[in-house]
């Protein structure tokens, strides 16, 4: 999968550059995105502004990246596409994880916090 | 008053030919010339699309502007049967479209017979649903459905050798003209999985729902066409479809086939309707099914309730109301709790006022099979989360008895959700009592049993909660369209309108002493025997005559419904005649139709019995003037719709306390039969209605069943065989006087009877069954006497029409207002 990563006010940003998150390209991505947050600030903002789909194995995938954030770290989702919004809510993950409509909101509220 | 866009739009199609012919070239592309049946029914139906659409938009649009509340009837069922007939009717365009058809050299009767029966349902449950739908449109209710669309309805039912044998019953092998694909609506519905334990960022528990398998439910609309046309509902049906066309990491890896194997593993779950409750008990299938369906009809409602412009929660249940049609689609209970719990971020205490408030639940049945209990295990499998909150409500329920009852353990025992058995269920009637404002019965013999004998501590402790919702039918598919020469008649002597306020009926009371109007009435009755006549004759291959009285046993059959009880009689009389000599009053043709559940070997020895019989009874030259009986084979609504009319006696006769309500008593009645029945569901109030000279009632009552019951005396199975009439009729079902060279085949009917202790009471019922039996023959001999009778049974149904149930329902469950045109 590819990402682009881009650090903002001490926020790390990472876009996730294809259409769907799920079983085929979640291992890559809690890879990818994992070995960022070793060397990567506490606040880490995920844009999923071009997944159209995301399945059960794509959403543990960014639990298992929460779990790797410091325990004060936070990790924020942007762009959610309205079946992918679904599905975050209906798993309720959206209680753990913060969601904002764009990454400028995102960092603006992590780095301000 | 203006003209409605729906009438206007009738009217626009005026020329109905030209539709028609515009249908076959643009939508069928068929050349011009001589149109088949199958193709003119096609275009037929697109043409009569047109103005219904137009009333589906219209209505819509008058509903939003006044924000009116709006009822959902969950429903694993809707029997609709065929449409377009009906549709025409509602719009009025009946003869217009009669007329036109003439003119591209078709014929109306040979277009309607072309539709193939919508049989999303079993029987009465599924065929309640449809006709309230009719009646929600015609009294301009904002009412719609929700169910599932199912691939293959019922079963079709072919008779070979005399046994039942089910096929298939694909029903859109050549589409339906009336749905509308809503692929853009689709619901994404998650199953299985687990729960993962996490915390808040303020350290809250906030469990996890991870792990699932993703459904998508594409919904089909099916418009539902009021009287009149003012107004114009909707039926959604769901289709479970997989999430991805394949699951790309399988495919990848270049495991086609199991990647293919996978989407039509999900696909199966809107394949097949279960053919009875009994079949579908406990299979996970069912259970996915079920929650498939209230989980795509939640989501729906709420995107609807959401695209108001003030979608506040707090008036969720002045704008929703939601009815459980029996326990199948109780998971709502859960499903709306999780909803708004979750994705909404209400607080519980507020969550579980809305739904309580927004849930209403009808009990349809008194039989174990039909009380649905779910393993706990299989629960937690499918719907961890969903477990999750119903262990919560129980403990806030049985906390709440608790204090109301302190130290009564038994009473929470009793009153659990979780059935402490082994294994663990969770009882889903339960639940729907405890997550509704209103619990109803469906006549009020039925009502009564619900609170005094199926859950007693729940009727304790919430009185209020208990209503009775007599079923009715409705008049516009079971007279106006079944009866055309009844409904002529009824214009004639009535003016026009009573199809739509049926009370009006009652008016023909002056005229049931008319010998006019009888001998109009028993025309009448008589073409409909004809036509049914001709059926049998193709159909069971018997001639039958239709001077004869037409007695008729017509639904699902069960132990309980009694077709046992009905052949035994048929087979004593057939005894009487060749053996002593007893000629009957009247010459009599019995008719049966129905389906057994595939697994059901009791019924389906029933349905080989009644076979026995009419091969017998039928070439035996001493009993053939007197006697005729046919099975019809594969009962459905369109079968219905030719054999009621056509009755005189209607054959109502299930143990007391059995038969919830029963649907097609009222059919028969409104058609002119009279009803020879037990005290048992709806009969109770059609005899209350029509008065008891006007019905042949028998047998035990529920209070003397529940006596006998507790006196543990068993069956009088003794008593009744003292009976010489009955001994012989054992006797030779024992033998192969009903199975010529294949002696002991109907030897289970004795077993059952004699040696399993009659649990539906066939022999304690007999001798008064006889007698009955022997009543309405009698009578059937003094023309001008039964006619008077039929005509008062006619006139006094219109208590039965469904218009009456769903103003009750609206009223008082689920405060609903008609929005007129």
């Amino acid at each position: 999968m590819n990402i682009d990563f881009a650090l903002s006010s001490g926020v790390m940003l990472a876009k996730l550059l294809a259409r769907r998150l799920d079983a085929t390209n979640a291992s890559d991505f809690k890879v990818r995105v994992g070995d960022r947050i070793e060397a990567s600030p506490r606040y880490l903002v995920l844009d999923l502004a071009a997944i159209e789909f995301v399945d059960s194995t794509g959403l543990s995938a960014i639990l298992s990246v929460l779990k790797r954030l410091p325990p004060d770290g936070v990790l924020a989702l942007v762009g959610c596409q309205k079946p992918v919004a679904e599905l975050i809510k209906l798993t309720r993950l959206d209680r753990i994880l913060r969601l904002f409509a764009t990454a400028e909101e995102a960092v603006q509220a992590l780095a301000g916090g | 008053m203006a003209a409605t866009k729906t009438e206007q739009k009738v009217a626009a199609c005026g020329d109905w030919t030209a539709s028609i012919r515009r249908h076959a070239r643009l939508s069928l592309a068929l050349p011009s010339g001589l149109l088949t049946a199958p193709e003119l029914f096609t275009a037929t139906a697109l043409a009569a699309c047109e103005p219904v659409i137009e009333g589906m938009l219209d209505t819509e649009e008058r509903y939003t502007r006044a924000d009116a509340k709006r009822v959902y009837y969950l429903s694993m069922e809707f029997l609709v049967g065929r449409s377009l007939e009906n549709n025409l009717q509602n719009l009025g365009a009946l003869g217009a479209v009669r007329q036109a058809l003439a003119e591209v050299g078709g014929d109306l009767e040979a277009v309607l017979a072309e539709e193939h029966d919508a049989a999303l349902g079993n029987g009465g449950l599924g065929r309640l649903a449809a006709c309230f739908l009719d009646s929600l449109a015609s009294l301009d209710l904002p009412g719609f459905g929700y169910g599932i669309h199912y691939e293959y309805g019922l079963f079709r039912q072919e008779i070979d050798n005399g046994s039942q044998r089910e096929q298939p019953d694909n029903w859109l092998a050549y589409g339906s003209p009336w749905e509308i694909e809503r692929p853009g609506e689709a619901c994404q519905v998650p199953v299985y999985g687990s729960i993962e334990h996490a915390q808040d960022a303020q350290g809250n528990y906030t469990p996890l729902w991870l792990g699932w398998k993703l459904l998508v439910g594409v919904p089909y609309d099916f418009p539902i066409v009021g009287y009149g046309g003012q107004t114009v509902n909707w039926l959604r049906l769901f289709e479970a479809r997989a999430s991805q066309e394949f699951d790309m990491e399988i495919f990848n890896e270049g495991d086609y086939l199991r990647a293919v194997e996978q989407k039509m593993e999900s696909e199966t779950i809107s394949k097949l309707l279960y053919p009875s409750d009994e079949v579908a008990a406990g299979r996970e299938l069912r259970l996915l099914q079920e929650y498939f369906l209230v989980a795509c009809a939640v989501r729906d409602m709420v995107r609807r309730f959401e695209r108001r412009p003030q979608a506040d929660y707090a008036d969720f249940a002045a704008k929703i109301a939601l009815q459980l049609n029996d326990t199948h689609p109780t998971l709502a209970v859960l499903e709306l709790l999780r909803l708004l719990l979750d994705e909404k971020g209400l607080p519980w205490e507020e969550a579980w006022r809305t739904v309580c408030a927004t849930c209403g639940y009808t009990n349809h049945t008194l039989m174990p099979e039909g009380l649905e209990r779910w393993p706990v295990a299989l629960l937690e499998r499918v719907l961890p989360r969903h477990l999750q909150l119903l262990y919560e409500i129980n403990h806030r329920f049985l906390a709440g008895v608790a204090e109301r009852w302190p130290g009564d353990v038994d009473r929470l025992r009793r009153m659990s959700i979780i059935e402490e058995s082994e294994p663990k269920q969770a009882r889903m009637t339960h639940l729907a009592i405890i997550g509704s404002h209103a619990v109803n019965g469906a006549a009020a013999v039925h009502s009564e049993l619900v609170k005094t004998v199926l859950v007693p501590d729940f009727y304790a402790l919430w009185p209020e909660k208990f209503h009775n919702k007599t079923n009715g039918v409705t008049p516009r598919r079971w007279l106006l369209t079944a009866n055309p020469g009844l409904a002529h008649l009824l214009d004639e002597a009535l003016g026009s309108g009573w199809a739509a306020d049926l009370e009006r009926l009652r008016q023909l009371e002056g005229l049931a002493d008319d010998a006019g109007f009888q001998a109009s009435f028993a025309a009448v009755k008589r073409r409909n025997k004809e036509r049914l006549a001709h059926l049998i004759a193709d159909s069971a291959r018997v001639e039958v005559d239709p001077a004869s009285l037409f007695d008729i046993q017509v639904k699902r059959i069960h132990e309980y419904k009694r077709q046992l009880l009905n052949a035994l009689h048929i087979a004593h009389q057939y005894l009487a005649l060749t053996e002593d000599g007893e000629t009957p009053p009247v010459a009599k043709t019995y008719v049966f139709a129905g389906k057994a559940a595939p697994g059901y070997w009791a019924a389906k020895q029933v349905i080989r019995l009644i076979h026995g019989l009419a091969d017998v009874v039928n070439r035996d030259p001493r009993a053939r003037d007197w006697l005729r009986v046919a099975f019809v084979p594969d009962y459905c609504v369109s079968l219905a719709e030719v054999i009621i009319p056509a009755g005189d006696l209607s054959e109502q006769i299930s143990t007391a306390g059995t038969e919830a309500s029963g649907t097609g008593n009222m059919k028969f009645m409104m058609n002119g039969a009279l009803t020879i029945g037990t005290l048992d569901g709806a009969n109770v109030e059609i005899r209350d209605q029509v008065g008891a000279e006007n019905i042949f009632i028998f047998g035990l009552t529920v209070g003397e069943i529940a006596a006998i019951k507790a006196s543990g005396a068993g069956r009088p199975a003794g008593d009744s065989l003292h009976d010489a009439g009955l001994r012989r009729v054992l006797d030779a079902f024992d033998g192969d006087r009903f199975s010529p060279g294949a002696r002991g085949r109907f030897d289970w009917v004795r077993r059952s009877l004699v040696d399993r202790g009659d649990p539906y009471f066939h022999l304690a019922d007999f001798a008064a069954y006889r007698a009955a039996q022997e009543r309405s023959a009698g009578e059937y001999r003094e023309p001008v006497g039964w006619w008077r009778k039929a005509i008062l049974n006619v006139a006094r149904s219109g208590k039965f029409s469904s218009d009456r149930t769903i103003r009750e329902y609206a009223d008082e469950t689920w405060g609903l207002r008609s929005v007129h045109a």
